[in-house]
């Protein structure tokens, strides 16, 4: 390439990636969109997306040698063998536990965006205020109106299925028709409603198309099918993801340029002009080095690979990683505490079942110190919540003739199961961070990433209480065969990483400032999970989207009044 | 890709219609590449005849011999299983054979109809049958019921699978049909 001088770059093509390089083509800047891995191209890259079950080898199984190696990767819910070309395995890409920490990554255009589970919760003041307020972390340089627009804007693009509740601490948003729930989860909704003033189920906001608007006609996306195969990639479009969505939207600007196959090594920094002026880019093939221009830079890595080319961008003002100064890049690291789960039997409802597939559930929002500290432990958890009918077991007793009829026989329906799993808030600490190994390189010559993040006293007295309330809740709705379960998973694994360079008022205790700029190199903007101040309890991706949007906003009307 | 390659995965990619062609079916060879278990043509042929005779052939309906279970079985414990899983197998094919040599002084593929179901019928009660062999048959027996029940047959005419359903009603009245 001749030239390369970009108007802008985003490092970066998932889900908050995807939005910067829309946002920027849009408002007529050339673009340089640097993906690490392959392009997956809506549509033409996704195998398996009409397979049948039978056609699978190890019907959906991943084979034993690779889950040997790979246990990380394993334990992930959606690497089964229908999507697992679009997660990395830990062989190809290793890094450094010094906690146990599973790592889920999509190293591809889209990145995790193909494979994401859909849930687009808002935040509330009531989550933005929780640091300030509970004396963690630092307290956000937002609050819920700043964000407010920027959730309308994304989610009428992006297609939002919601119901519209009226909660206080999970903002109603632009929303598509909701689908059903089914007859049980409409029965615990009501029966909590009229049971508790301040809990709630309600329909879980997902990023389906329900019932297409023109916009999403203009995308080339139609309406949700109910396949329930979303992490394959979506043949209509029915779910957002970046690869049918906001790519192919900047590609059509004409402003777009995609490089694949692409590491950022680093973002390089001009000690006399003090800003940011490129990145250096290794080409994963050819393993040669090339670097790009551009007057401003969004970093959309994925949380903790965005934490990895900062501490990687070393200069003589920052030798400790881009924006550096105070020394807390790659700390304040926070996730969602997923271990708990809890199962039911429902014998009520006998007469009912659910007929096709739905591709979300029910969500009970926090409900936990929302208002006041009432527990002592901090913050909550919110939940997702589901009931289903499923046919009993088939009879599998003896062979022959006498086996295969019972095969063939329609199995009988049994109870209706309900079950919940915990999306707990985590308190970022110092001492959960991650940073580079010192010796140890990848075979593109860049440092492994040390991880050092873990549970804490207050994650696990949350999640008593959440199988404390959740089984009063199960109980009193008449719910018997009551399970709870600890997974007793690593952090990681709920694949919410969030932190390590927060946004925060005061440069002395945070790296980014309230548009997300670096506070000591303004025109390097840091737009996904890496910015997170808290986690809070909800679904972070619409958070992201909304943040990016509002962030190339702000960037461009800089850029033009010569401000970056 | 060898000869063995191309003929596995056309095996696969049919989905169960029987494409063996004869020449493969040489004793003391398996019918395509095992990575990590070592399984005999002859093993092979058995195999295929326990499956059918767990799953069997009846009018319009096929059994496991059509559907290639005793492959779909061989290929999930050779890939799929941990080391523990297939070391049973082995361990429980061996002891099979065993029995059935002992029993009725043949391979199970020479037994009569009434030996391989009075052979079934024992196994299944657990009748003075050494763990090994439960194992085995456990083992076997599993993987003709998965084959049988996601094969394409059984998806488009028994219980039909729906790629694409388009719909979900939440509650709708049990069918009492």
């Amino acid at each position: 390439m001749a030239n390369n001088n970009f108007d802008a770059i985003v490092i970066g093509s998932g889900i908050s990636g995807g939005w910067a390089a829309k946002e920027f083509c849009e408002k007529g800047l050339k673009t340089l969109v640097l993906e690490r891995g392959r392009n997956v191209v809506h549509n033409k890259d996704y195998p398996t997306t009409n397979m049948m079950p039978w056609e699978f080898k190890h019907r959906g199984q991943i084979p034993e040698d690779i889950a040997e190696k790979n246990p990380s990767i394993a334990r992930c819910y959606a690497y089964r063998e229908d999507a697992m070309h679009f997660f990395v395995k830990d062989t190809d890409h290793p890094y450094v536990q010094d906690k146990p920490f599973d790592w889920i990554r999509g190293y591809q255009v889209g990145g995790k965006s193909i494979m994401w589970a859909r849930q687009t919760q808002r935040w509330s003041d009531y989550d933005f205020d929780g640091p300030v307020r509970d004396g963690y972390a630092v307290d956000w340089p937002i609050r819920y109106k700043d964000l407010a627009p920027w959730y309308s804007y994304v989610e009428t693009f992006a297609g939002i299925s919601g119901h519209r509740d009226g909660l206080p601490n999970l903002p109603d948003g632009e929303f598509l028709p909701a689908l059903d729930l089914s007859c049980v989860e409409n029965y615990f909704k009501d029966f909590i409603a009229k049971t508790y003033n301040d809990r709630h189920v309600i329909y879980a906001r997902c990023a389906h198309v329900t019932e297409p608007q023109p916009i999403h006609l203009k995308q080339g996306r139609g309406q949700c099918q109910k396949r329930t195969l979303c992490q394959r990639g979506c043949p209509f479009g029915g779910y957002f993801n970046s690869n049918s969505t906001t790519i192919p939207w900047a590609a059509n600007t004409g402003n777009m340029t995609l490089r694949p196959f692409s590491v950022v090594e680093s973002i390089i920094y001009d000690d006399k002009k003090g800003r940011a002026t490129g990145v250096r880019v290794i080409d994963t093939n050819t393993k040669e080095q090339a670097e790009f221009y551009a007057p401003v830079i969004f970093v959309n890595a994925a949380a903790l690979n965005t934490n990895l080319i900062l501490l990687n961008s070393t200069s003589s003002r920052f030798p400790n990683g881009l924006g550096n100064d105070n020394g807390l890049l790659g700390k304040y690291v926070a996730f969602h505490n997923y271990r708990g789960h809890i199962s039911a039997v429902h014998h009520g409802h006998l007469d009912s079942t659910t007929d096709g597939r739905s591709p979300t559930s029910a969500y009970i929002p926090r409900f936990r110190n929302v208002f006041k500290q009432e527990t002592d432990f901090l913050r909550g958890y919110a939940a997702g919540f589901s009931a289903n009918r499923w046919g009993g077991g088939r009879k599998a007793e003896g062979f022959g003739v006498a086996l295969k009829e019972n095969l063939m026989k329609k199995p009988e329906l049994g109870p209706w199961f309900v079950g919940s799993h915990m999306m707990g808030e985590t308190i970022p600490k110092e001492t959960n961070f991650v940073s580079l190994d010192k010796t140890q390189k990848d075979e593109w010559g860049m440092p492994l990433l040390k991880i050092n993040v873990g549970y804490d006293d207050n994650d696990e007295k949350m999640l008593k209480d959440f199988f404390d309330q959740l089984t009063e809740m199960y109980t009193k709705a008449g719910f018997t065969d009551i399970r709870t379960g600890d997974s007793k998973q690593a952090p990681g694994l709920d694949i919410h990483e969030m932190g390590g360079i927060r946004m925060g008022k005061d440069p002395k205790t945070s790296l980014l400032n309230e548009w997300n700029q670096l506070h000591a190199c303004k025109n390097v903007f840091v737009t996904d999970g890496a910015c997170m101040t808290s986690t809070s309890t909800q679904n972070p991706s619409l958070t992201y989207m909304a943040l990016t949007a509002r962030a190339v906003d702000h960037a461009v009307s800089e850029l033009k009044k010569n401000q970056l | 890709m060898n000869r063995r390659t191309v003929i596995k995965s056309i095996l696969f990619v049919s989905a169960g219609a029987s494409l063996i062609p004869a020449c493969m079916n040489d004793k003391g060879k398996a019918s395509f590449l095992l990575k990590n278990i070592t399984v005999g043509g002859d093993e092979e042929k058995m195999l295929a005849d326990l499956c059918e005779t767990i799953i069997p052939a009846t009018t319009g309906v096929p059994g496991a011999k059509e559907l290639s279970s005793h492959l779909f079985a061989l290929t999930m414990i050779d890939e799929c299983m941990p080391k523990e899983g297939q070391q049973k197998f082995m361990k429980g094919l061996t002891a099979f054979e065993t029995l059935v040599k002992q029993r009725y002084s043949k391979d199970f593929t020479l037994c009569t109809a009434e030996q391989k179901t009075a052979l079934l019928t024992d196994i299944e009660q657990k009748k003075n049958i050494p763990a090994e062999v439960n194992d085995f048959y456990g083992i076997v027996k599993r993987f003709t019921i998965q084959s049988f029940t996601t094969s394409q047959y059984f998806l488009t005419k028994v219980q039909v699978y729906e790629l694409v359903p388009g719909r979900y009603h939440g509650c709708v009245p049990v069918k009492t049909a």
